[in-house]
């Protein structure tokens, strides 16, 4: 892969810069100063991308084989990889809101954590999340139906309210603590939360095959989810193998074997989602 | 000594019609029909007003004021037009326009009250009627999370629970009156059934109270500290009723689980109306809350937090809303129409706007005009403007102007309407 660096200029903007720019799509097949002139807004005005970042590296002529990286904490920009189909960023610091929102393919991986929205309504790739995510991780944006139909987020830490809500197909992994609503109106998809799962899991999650899996403690499940059985799935097993070979969360087979108590709901709208815990001792 | 009848007063989001209000050497002198609060509002009316444009504290002529509003507007990277819930729509759309011109973000108090219910209703639709039809034929009356008997005084003898209507001639008694609340307010005397729901547990008891009525059992004794029987009990009077309406406050919308609370809220009532007729109202708080809402959405396509700094309107809770971009400290200039949120918002909100110039344009004295840099006395709508206001329940109500403003003041549309010339200048 060609590697294009981009180089903090400022640190800290108060207003946060939009930068749906920073993709592959967008970068590859451009000249250095081509990619300089692209286009960022800052509160109500449009400027230069080179005003913000010092560009250097190399360019790709196809987006898959473009490497981005970016140098430093960039919470202050938002938009980072948003809408990308192939190639890689990496952010080595924090990232801001609505980071690789809408993407379908490729990779970001950030060091550090992310705003609200990353991964909203994505439909395939890779997003790696090195500290913690905001709120609405993979989540629907408001109006919309769907949330996200494809792909695969995995945050090492906690993960904020109303992850994955209205999901409807792809992998969201959270290997800290998830907030309140995570899976709410989620209609397909998987959910994995290896911390503590807050209470209203799965509020209003329909179905479809959609399974949150709570492999620490849960706070409390809704009384409209209903206890049904307790079980080994043989799926988990491939799952959890899966989790430690292709996302190198090795910690994740220690739970292959183990027994799982499944609920179903939610009942509140009819549906029925499935939230498995693993047994505890 | 003119006496003017069927006067709407602007305050709360029932939009009371009837009030007869005399005026005397352009002063009001006596309130007939209104609630305490309103009596008030209007007897109080002349006092501590803004008597001139300020900057900086020292009075100065309206065009200087203007001239330096639009200079702070126009110069900003990210500025912020909040409030106008107390207005009348004709200012709200000035205020739209504003936003536009200067690539701003404009915001009103819905996104501090009744925001969560937006985008609930925007998820999951609405099942609504006017006040009328629920003084007309509401034989079920729940009021959750909300004390009409303090907040909306005469709502319940006006609208609901005591209101005789057509097919309600018993008032009171021909209707069945459920209140649900975290602790025992007086609405608890006017209840037939009082339900003390644990703090923040909501949205648990409706979705109880949904899959009760979708037919399900229930597993557990009690919900957020509500027993099974009487939530089974209150499902089965829920699908007997002829007419129910759940009327709701941010005893829903501001407690844990927000717009959740009342989508599980609107998610009920579709139920309900499988079995019978079910509605959901609003308790909406300022008097054109629900205009500002009415009108943004007429003029943007959204209803709230919405930001042009793209040049076209974008729309994002919780990234566009006043309080997130102030605490954030994002806002880099801000203009304040008829509301005080320096006394309101959050204390890391209210501290950004005393950091950047704020322009406040207000008929009175408030905490906010006095950490601005721009201060404008305005004509209060419908009392010395007219103007036009959205009833909780959508319904356009013509103000009334009943008095001249003090000599040289304006009404919010026209202040900014000069700001805009300014700005376009």
């Amino acid at each position: 892969m060609m590697e294009l660096r981009l180089k903090p200029k400022v640190s800290g903007l108060s207003i946060p810069l939009e930068a749906e720019v920073i993709s592959p799509d967008v970068i590859a097949g451009k000249t250095l100063r081509e990619v300089e002139e692209l286009r960022v807004y800052h509160g109500n005005r449009a400027e230069r991308l080179g005003e913000y970042f010092e560009v250097e590296g190399e360019v790709a002529a196809e987006p898959g084989e473009q490497l981005i990286v970016v140098e430093g904490d960039v919470s202050w920009v938002k938009y980072i990889g948003a809408g990308m189909t192939a190639g890689k960023v990496v952010v080595k610091g924090d990232a801001g809101m609505h980071l690789g929102s809408k993407m379908s393919g490729g990779e970001i991986i950030v060091e550090g954590s992310v705003g609200d929205w990353a991964g909203a309504e994505m439909t395939g790739g890779l997003i790696r999340i090195g500290g913690d995510a905001g709120d609405l991780l993979g989540a629907a944006y408001r109006g919309s139906p769907e949330g996200m139909r494809g792909g695969c987020i995995f945050v090492e830490g906690s993960a904020g309210y109303e992850t994955g809500t209205g999901m409807r197909r792809g992998l969201i992994v959270i290997g800290g603590d998830a907030a309140p609503f995570t899976g709410a109106h989620m209609n397909g998809g998987v959910i994995f939360i290896l911390g503590r799962a807050a209470k209203r899991l799965g509020a209003q999650m329909k179905g479809n095959g959609s399974l949150i899996i709570c492999l620490g403690e849960v706070e409390e499940l809704l009384p409209t989810f209903v206890y049904d059985t307790t079980y080994t799935p043989t799926f988990m097993r491939i799952y959890l193998k899966t989790l430690s070979e292709k996302l190198g969360i090795k910690r994740a087979e220690e739970y292959i074997g183990r027994p799982f108590r499944r609920y179903r709901g939610d009942r509140a709208v009819g549906g029925d989602g499935e939230i498995l815990v693993v047994e505890r001792g | 000594m003119p006496v003017y009848r069927s006067v709407v007063c602007p305050f709360c989001g029932c939009l009371c019609d009837d009030l007869e209000i005399t005026v005397e050497d352009n002063r009001i002198v006596k309130v007939r029909n209104g609630c305490a609060i309103s009596t008030s509002k209007f007897l109080h009316h002349h006092e501590n007003r803004v008597e001139n444009p300020l900057i900086d504290g020292k009075p100065v002529a309206l065009e200087e004021a203007v001239k330096e509003a639009a200079e702070i507007l126009k110069s900003a990277r990210r500025p912020l037009i909040y409030g106008l819930s107390s207005t009348e729509c004709g200012a709200i759309a000035k205020a739209i326009e504003l936003a536009e011109l200067i690539g701003g973000v404009v915001d009103n108090t819905a996104s501090v009250c009744h925001g969560p219910t937006i985008l609930a209703l925007q998820t999951l639709g609405e099942s609504k009627c006017t006040l009328g039809t629920v003084r007309n034929r509401a034989d079920l009356i729940i009021y959750w999370g909300c004390n009409p008997l303090e907040a909306h005084i005469r709502h319940l003898t006006r609208y609901s629970a005591m209101a005789r209507g057509l097919y309600t001639s018993g008032g009171r008694k021909d209707r069945y009156v459920v209140a649900v609340d975290v602790r025992e307010t007086r609405m608890k005397r006017v209840a037939d059934l009082f339900l003390k729901v644990n703090p923040g547990g909501d949205y648990e008891l409706l979705s109880a109270l949904r899959a009760v009525v979708r037919g399900y059992g229930l597993d557990v004794d009690e919900v957020s500290g509500v027993p099974r029987d009487v939530i089974l009990e209150l499902a089965e009077r829920m699908k007997k009723s002829r007419f129910g309406a759940i009327f709701f406050g941010l005893g829903l919308t501001q407690s844990e689980g927000r717009h959740m609370n009342i989508e599980a809220a609107i998610g009920l009532v579709a139920d309900l109306n499988h079995h019978t007729k079910f509605v959901l109202i609003p308790m909406r708080g300022h008097y054109n809350v629900a205009g500002a809402n009415t009108v943004t959405t007429w003029q943007t396509g959204y209803p709230y937090a919405v930001d042009f700094s793209r040049g076209y309107p974008r729309y994002n809770p919780g990234e566009y809303t006043a309080v997130d971009l102030l605490a954030r400290g994002e806002a880099d200039a801000a203009l304040i129409i008829a509301s005080d949120p320096a006394a309101h918002l959050p204390y890391k909100a209210a501290r950004r706007l005393a950091e950047i110039p704020t322009i406040v344009l207000d008929p009175k004295r408030s905490m906010t005009s006095m950490i601005s840099r721009v201060v404008i006395p305005t004509a209060a709508a419908g009392i010395e403007a007219e103007g036009t206001a959205y009833r909780m329940d959508g319904i356009p109500i013509r103000l009334k102007k009943l008095m001249e403003p003090p000599e040289g003041v304006l009404p919010d549309a026209e202040v900014l309407s000069l700001i805009i010339e300014e700005v376009m200048r």
